[in-house]
């Protein structure tokens, strides 16, 4: 997936102005950046959810305006933090919508088997046929990974995943991020703020600052002390704790 | 999948349509002359109207209900918001203001109803339609939209009653609440005819409604178009309103009734079953209530009064007890 001259202005402000990289395939690629900085709206318009005013996104070849909404929902999840579903939705029954591109609304044999898959997959099992409503933020996260996974795409773009979990969650939540890549060969894409986990479970990362990409590539190159100061405006210091380079910042 | 609670739903959705087989026949029965021929035929051909017309409205609001709130997301709106009530209120006022009580479209059913219809359908499309494009999909200016017209047409309505001829306001009443008596096999065939229509070109549209609840990026995200399918339903929905309005009277605030009853029933997310559900409870309250309003009332009071009051209690009950509100 190649990112060229991206831009979106609302009014005549610029939030992402003239943006270009490619995101390596097979890799998990980590979005970092201070507030307002354009991450996530990058991440919106490189998944058709956000109408982009100039520039090209080019997936597989063609431009991702061109490629059919259905098409595209074969070869790329997105997962917004946006998940307040008002309906009567047990787990198993969100994790159907998945397979919602392949067979629309009717679920096959072959569906219910990718849907008890992904649901093994999540550990879900016994929370199957519970409300969606009745679960924690935690369990509910997991849920709309299932459906991601139910959705068998290529890539996965995730905006905030850790968002509003505890330590515990967010990291197991990151360990499922790296199986994804890892175990089931995906190419992830995620918007985080918090940049060690960013630094350690992540192949690439793109920084962003004011609507332009400060620093892009591997985790060893962006993570120096001079870059994050540069990018956050505080002050860093960069250990080592597993071969990766861990911030601490004050 | 889920297959128990599956079934459990048609058991209840089939005990609704039982119900509703009783209603129909306790309304078409009660109190007829079986020994005198005539008399039996006569009231048949007054009740078969009014009962097919009560059917019809149950299902095209009770199913209109259901899309608009899966629509806007939220289980406490009512299609009453569209504006198409007030409309109807104007469009009734207005025709007797100027052209009296006497005139043509005030005395003749059907040009009352053709008139209604196509007034309502063309603010539908272009409110519904072009301003919804306008307003770059915002489901929340369509809400305001209908809430500002709502209010403007009823200032103009209630300006016209008060400078009215007292008689002719009299007359003009008596056409402002819902009522089921002025229908005939005219009116009842085309309405049938434009709802089948609806159905038929929102045929796809509908099948998506499972998926369009998950919201906007989820639907996105799954390859549906989201805002062509929302619009072409939002003005599929005001259309089955105003056919239901210009055919019986300002009635969509059962909508609300009718269709929590169903989602409280039935917990589920599938809007085959929801709409059915919605549409059956809509018959056993309209025909139901309309046996009490003739049988036990006499008339004296209309069906209207009592879908009002009960839902304005239903509706605070609603809101006291939904906590997510």
């Amino acid at each position: 997936m190649q990112i060229k001259n991206l831009t979106k202005k609302y009014d005549d402000k610029a939030v992402v102005d003239s943006v270009s990289f490619e995101i390596p395939k097979g890799k998990v690629i980590s979005l970092i950046g201070p507030n307002g900085a354009g991450k996530s709206t990058v991440m919106g318009m490189i998944s058709r959810l956000i109408a982009h005013d100039s520039g090209q996104v080019n997936f597989e070849g063609t431009d991702i305006t061109k490629w059919k909404s259905k098409e595209l929902s074969k070869r790329l999840a997105i997962l917004t933090q946006s998940n307040n579903i008002q309906m009567k939705l047990t787990v198993r029954e969100l994790v159907a919508f998945g397979r919602f591109p392949y067979s629309g609304g009717r679920i096959t044999k072959e569906d219910q088997e990718i849907i008890d898959k992904a649901i093994s997959y999540m550990e879900l099992e016994e929370f199957q046929d519970r409300f969606i409503d009745e679960l924690s933020g935690g369990q509910r996260q997991r849920a709309c990974i299932a459906m991601v996974i139910a959705q068998d795409t290529e890539y996965v773009l995730l905006d905030e995943p850790t968002n509003n979990l505890d330590i515990y969650h967010a990291t197991n939540m990151m360990k499922i991020v790296r199986r994804l890549c890892d175990e089931l060969g995906k190419t992830v894409v995620l918007v985080l703020h918090e940049i060690n986990y960013a630094a350690f479970y992540s192949d690439y990362i793109c920084a962003f600052v004011d609507g332009k990409i400060a620093k892009f590539g591997t985790v060893e190159e962006v993570m120096t002390k001079e870059n994050l100061s540069e990018i956050y405006k505080v002050d860093f210091e960069i250990m080592e704790i597993e071969g990766k380079p861990l911030s601490i910042y004050y | 999948m889920n297959t128990s609670a599956c079934r459990k739903n048609i058991r209840k959705l089939m005990f609704m349509l039982l119900l509703v087989a009783l209603a129909g026949a306790a309304y078409m029965l009660v109190g007829v002359n079986f020994e005198n021929q005539k008399l039996f035929a006569y009231a048949m051909k007054i009740r078969t109207p009014k009962l097919i017309a009560m059917l019809i409205t149950a299902f095209a609001i009770g199913g209109a209900s259901i899309v608009f709130q899966s629509i806007i997301n939220n289980t406490i709106v009512t299609p009453c918001l569209l504006g198409m009530n007030s409309l109807y209120t104007l469009i009734h006022t207005a025709i007797v203001f100027f052209a009296g009580s006497g005139s043509l479209l005030a005395r003749n059913a059907n040009a009352a109803f053709a008139a209604d219809l196509l007034l309502m359908g063309v603010v539908a499309t272009v409110v519904y339609s072009y301003l919804f494009k306008k307003t770059r999909h915002n489901v929340l200016y369509v809400l305001l939209i209908g809430t500002v017209l709502s209010s403007f047409f009823s200032s103009i309505q209630t300006t016209l009653t008060r400078v009215m001829d007292p008689n002719e306001y009299d007359s003009l009443l008596s056409t402002l609440v819902a009522s089921f008596s002025n229908i005939n096999s005219e009116i009842i065939l085309f309405s049938v005819v434009v709802l089948a229509v609806v159905i038929f070109v929102l045929r796809k549209d509908l099948a998506l409604l499972n998926v369009i609840t998950l919201g906007k990026d989820q639907a996105v995200n799954l390859g549906v178009d989201y805002d062509r399918t929302i619009r072409r339903l939002l003005l599929g929905v005001t259309l089955c309103i105003a056919v239901a309005t210009a055919m019986v009277g300002p009635i969509s605030f059962l909508g609300l009734i009718i269709a929590n009853l169903s989602r409280q029933l039935l917990k589920t997310f599938r809007h085959g079953q929801l709409i059915l559900g919605s549409a059956l409870f809509g018959m056993i309250v309209l025909v139901g209530g309309q046996l009490i309003v003739e049988q036990v009332f006499t008339y004296a009071i209309p069906v209207s009064v009592f879908i009002t009051v009960g839902g304005g209690i239903y509706f605070l009950y609603l809101l006291l007890t939904n906590r997510r509100v």
